[in-house]
């Protein structure tokens, strides 16, 4: 039997507020994909969502509450299908492994909403992000970067952002790469850039994914939410150009925190936001692209580069004191 | 919750809001499992009352029933009859202003209102689904269900994707499916694609009021002859149905010929006109009227006494729907199928044969697709198909998931789904055998020397009827046709005399219906038409001329007219013209050649959709010294008149010069088009 409503208890949990992603997700592992489970869950009363299922109570009578908008959802879930949109779970095979690895099976989002190829999340993806008011060298710069992951075969994820996200996207697309795209806002009210990529799509370059609510409009905060899943999509980090402070700036710092590779254009140290970020522990890039090896806190760049250099540290660990 | 299940409890409820004091047995049964939050499909005959089956529970649910039917004019009856009981009832539909349609759903957002209709269209629709999201659902019904099944003969696309919607509610949501015409083969479909989940309640189909009779006639001639002489002495008023539009015309005029009131009615016609002539109907103007099938469900009259066919159907669920129509109100009707059983396949066999178009047409939608989304406009003048036929293809392509259908900013755009796969005609294939196996029975119908309504039944698959006995099998009368000398000589004289109406009035435009000296494939004016027009550019026979004459002299008055003018060729030659010019000088009328092009256009008949058929013609014409028909009335000369786009623009631009009436004329009329 077709159990195509499982994505609408998975929607309809996904949204409930003051729910958290921990418990939805622990529901969600629980269950899999057997619909009927989601069914009889929906049909005990908070308490027993309790003792049987270690619901915390004040969530529970949460969900409790929600079962009476369940078929509202089902109405959503089939017009997310019906345009073409796919659902994901985080308990699904296919939910992408960098994310729960890089968030935590706790915190990755519960339900991802998309468009387009999702076995790109099985190849390697980088992400490229940075500012907005990015100038011409900048560009340059992140077109660069692009450019040579697409040629390693890299996804490049990224924001679609003015300035540096939009131009990573556009150069991985010029030399027909992938890339996967992250909005800040619901599925469904992502127009324009459906059209605009739609070829791309097609062809299977092109994934776009929210892990709004599907009518969320564009929103600050949304953008700003939105960073911790693009760099927790990727594997790596590359940052062409960042301020010291926005959402930029808050996902490279925790990532650094967190161990992740971040690494940052140097420009001789002429970027101060991306210089603080090498001081805080990101890994500096030359004006190839490519890792600057033998950097030294406050120093120049080697003269004969990587080649002849044994790096006396561990990669990453550079500024670890 | 407010329901007791306690039938006497609930009856006397039932007594206080509708006044009757009984369920059925089958009501309360599916009302008992409705409230037990079951899926249930209810097949009953037309007039049974389904519609309690959700009416009731929607009172005692607490909140919203949404009801998915397939025609604003059934949203609207059943509307009315809620608000006689007080029940907060209202509808959704793309007949009312967004505006309207927006405090609907706002009032179903605050819970003022209980039962909703909608069509299943207006998922797609993007107001409705960002408020859906507030509203607090309790039960959904499906009215009309056979129309999800691909079986169904009423299949709309939206329907078919009403299954997933069914299929995505949660468990333990109650859904009620009605229908009156299901086939086992539907029953089977509907089950199957909604799933296990639903259990099937089937009454019996058995119409004790119809008085089925075929009459086997051995030509057309027979079925005018037939109707002539015996439509009069039917009881009250009817409906004759047609396999063709030229037909319903056709049979109309007969008919008035005789004295009898009638009126035709085919898709052709303009919305005001059907609206009027629905109403009369309603109100007993007419003795019958003449329909193709677009006359149909919408027509909720109870006391319909008898309905005819000129044409076997395709099968015997399009039959028993279409006479199911005749005597709601449980009264005598007399059900009566007029068959040449030497003629009348080629017309089902055809549609069955074309009900798919060519394979080529749908890669043709779908490379246009791969190349950028589209609106449904900007598709179809793309590909430029004719909407019926595009329409199907779409359908089919989204349900083969290749196609999606997106919202974009209020309006709908179509890509290609990501990963969709190759097409696959299987299903047509499979169809098409179907619906020959169908017609087959149909036949059968016709043939067979049993009761007729015992068979419908058991087709229907209720297997519990009884044979009727008032049908011609089972009375053992049978109707002849009459042996009438001097009403066949009538009615070649009438054939002679027919000249086909030019039905191209609207607002705006000071063009009147006119006329056409023949049907385009009836007699062999095509022909000349054609050889004329492209083989050897000659002029057209004498014939011709005289045939124009008279069928304008049929409709109108030479002194009414100020001056003949003609549509211009679209690539070269003055047949026509010359034409208009012998017609104009035998009649003594001025003739003007001023209507001329302002740029080259293309033959209309290698477009096949009216977007590009209006697009090609816009503007395209002017009249110079516009001076000579200010406040005149014109005579608007043409060869063929087909979609009527070339000679509604014409007028249009006749009307801006000043013409105070625009009269067209053509010498023919093409017959295409069944509805
Ligand atoms: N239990 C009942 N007792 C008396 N009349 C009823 C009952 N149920 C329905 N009716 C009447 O029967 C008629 C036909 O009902 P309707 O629902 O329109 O039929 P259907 O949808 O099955 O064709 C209506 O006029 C309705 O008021
Ligand atoms: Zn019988």
């Amino acid at each position: 039997m077709k159990e195509l409503n499982r994505d609408t208890y998975l929607i309809a949990l996904s949204h409930i507020q003051d729910v958290s992603t921990k418990t939805v997700n622990g529901i969600l592992k629980e269950f899999g994909s057997e619909a009927g489970a989601y069914a009889n869950f929906f049909e005990l009363t908070a308490d027993e969502m309790l003792s049987k299922h270690n619901i915390p109570i004040e969530e529970a009578v949460k969900i409790a509450e929600f079962k009476s908008q369940l078929p509202n959802f089902a109405f959503l879930n089939d017009n997310l299908v019906n345009q073409g949109f796919t659902m994901v779970a985080a308990s699904d095979s296919n939910y992408p492994a960098n994310l729960i690895n890089n968030l935590g099976y706790d915190r990755t989002p519960s339900i991802l909403y998309l468009k387009g190829d999702i076995e790109i999340f099985k190849e390697q993806c980088i992400a490229i992000v940075g500012s907005r008011d990015a100038n011409e060298d900048d560009l340059n710069y992140t077109a660069l970067l692009s450019k040579k992951a697409t040629q390693e075969f890299k996804v490049v994820v990224s924001g679609f952002a003015k300035g540096v996200d939009k131009k990573a996207l556009d150069s991985a697309l010029e030399l027909n790469g992938k890339s996967i795209l992250v909005l800040p806002q619901g599925i469904l009210t992502f127009k324009s850039g459906i059209n605009e990529y739609y070829k791309k799509i097609l062809s299977g370059d092109v994934l776009i994914l929210s892990t709004f609510y599907p009518t969320a409009p564009w929103l600050v905060k949304l953008a700003m939410a939105r960073n911790a899943y693009i760099y927790g999509l990727a594997g790596e980090i590359y940052i062409p150009k960042t301020n010291d402070s926005g959402g930029t700036w808050a996902g490279a710092t925790s990532g650094i925190k967190k161990g992740r590779k971040v690494y940052v254009r140097y420009l001789d140290g002429k970027l101060p936001a991306n210089l603080k970020l090498i001081e805080l522990g990101a890994i500096p890039l030359d004006e190839e692209g490519d890792e600057i090896k033998g950097f030294v806190r406050g120093g120049k760049v080697n003269p004969k580069k990587k080649k002849n250099i044994k790096p006396p540290y561990e990669e990453g660990n550079l500024f670890e004191n | 919750m407010n329901f007791s299940f306690n039938r006497e409890v609930e009856e006397k409820r039932l007594k206080d809001i509708f006044g009757f004091s009984k369920f059925y047995d089958t009501q309360w049964d599916v009302i008992s499992k409705v409230m037990s939050n079951k899926r249930i499909l209810l097949i009953e005959k037309t007039g049974f009352g389904k519609s309690l089956c959700y009416q009731y529970p929607a009172t005692c649910l607490p909140g919203l029933t949404i009801v998915i039917s397939p025609l604003i004019a059934l949203m609207r009856d059943q509307k009315k009859f809620l608000d006689k009981y007080i029940i907060p009832a209202a509808t959704i539909n793309s007949g009312q202003t967004p505006e309207e349609n927006k405090e609907i759903i706002d009032k179903a957002t605050r819970g003022e209102i209980k039962i909703l209709y909608i069509a299943p269209e207006r998922q797609g629709n993007t107001t409705w689904l960002e408020n859906i999201l507030n509203f607090n659902i309790s039960f959904v019904v499906i009215d009309e269900a056979h129309c999800i099944s691909t079986w169904g003969h009423d299949f709309r696309p939206y329907y078919r994707r009403i299954i997933n919607l069914i299929d995505r509610f949660p468990a333990n949501f109650p859904v009620l499916a009605t229908t009156a015409t299901a086939t086992k083969r539907v029953q089977k479909d509907i089950e199957e694609q909604i799933g296990s989940s639903f259990s099937t309640i089937r009454g019996n189909l058995l119409r004790n009021n119809l008085y089925l009779n075929v009459l086997k006639v051995e030509s057309e001639e027979e079925k005018f002859l037939w109707l002539a002489e015996n439509i009069s002495k039917l009881d009250g008023s009817g409906i004759i149905y047609t396999g063709t539009r030229a037909n319903s015309e056709l049979f109309s005029r007969w008919l008035n010929f005789h004295g009898v009131n009638t009126a035709f009615y085919n898709a052709t016609l303009e919305s005001e006109e059907r609206i009027e002539i629905e109403n009369g109907f309603m109100d007993n103007k007419f003795k019958c009227v003449v329909s193709t099938n677009a006359l149909g469900m919408g027509i909720d009259k109870p006391d319909i006494r008898f309905i005819i066919h000129t044409q076997i159907t395709q099968s015997p669920v399009h039959y028993y729907q279409e006479i199911g129509r005749a005597g709601r109100d449980g009264k005598p009707a007399k059900i009566i199928l007029l068959y040449n059983p030497s003629k009348d396949s080629d017309l089902p066999l055809s549609f069955i044969e074309s009900a798919k178009p060519d394979t080529n047409k749908y890669y043709k939608v779908i490379e246009a697709l791969r190349e950028e989304r589209h609106t449904f406009t900007t598709l179809i003048k793309k590909v430029d198909l004719k909407q019926t036929v595009f329409r199907v293809i779409i359908a089919d392509l989204i349900d083969m998931g290749i196609v999606v259908e997106t919202i974009e900013n209020k309006s709908k755009k179509y890509e290609i789904k990501f990963n969709a796969p190759g097409l696959n005609f299987d299903m047509h294939l499979k169809l098409k055998e179907a619906k020959l196996l169908e017609f087959g029975e149909m036949l059968f119908y016709a043939n067979t020397q049993s009761c007729r309504m015992n068979f419908l039944c058991n087709y229907l698959g209720d297997n519990s009827a009884d044979d009727c006995l008032i049908c011609d099998n089972d009375l053992k009368i049978f109707e002849k046709v009459p042996a009438n000398d001097s009403l066949a000589e009538k009615l070649s004289y009438f054939k002679e005399n027919y000249f086909p109406e030019i039905i191209v009035e609207s607002s705006g435009s000071n063009i009147v219906n006119g006329v056409a000296a023949d049907f385009y494939g009836f007699s062999n004016t095509g022909q000349i038409i054609h050889k004329a027009k492209y083989e050897n550019h000659a002029e057209f026979p004498e014939t011709i001329l005289f045939r124009l004459i008279a069928a304008f002299d049929s409709k109108f008055d030479v002194n009414e007219i100020d001056i003949v003018t003609v549509i211009p060729p679209t690539i070269s030659g003055d047949i026509v013209a010359n034409l208009a010019k012998q017609f104009s000088e035998k009649l003594g009328l001025k003739f003007s050649r001023d209507l001329v092009k302002t740029r080259v256009t293309q033959p209309q008949k290698v477009f096949q959709t009216n977007y590009n058929k209006n697009e090609n013609i816009k503007n395209a014409f002017e009249f110079l010294n516009p001076g000579q028909i200010l406040g005149k009335t014109v005579l608007l000369i043409d060869d063929v008149f087909d979609s009527g786009v070339t000679i509604k623009e014409a007028g249009r631009v006749l009307t801006r010069c000043g013409a105070a009436k625009i009269i067209p004329l053509t010498i023919a009329k093409t017959v295409t088009g069944v509805d």
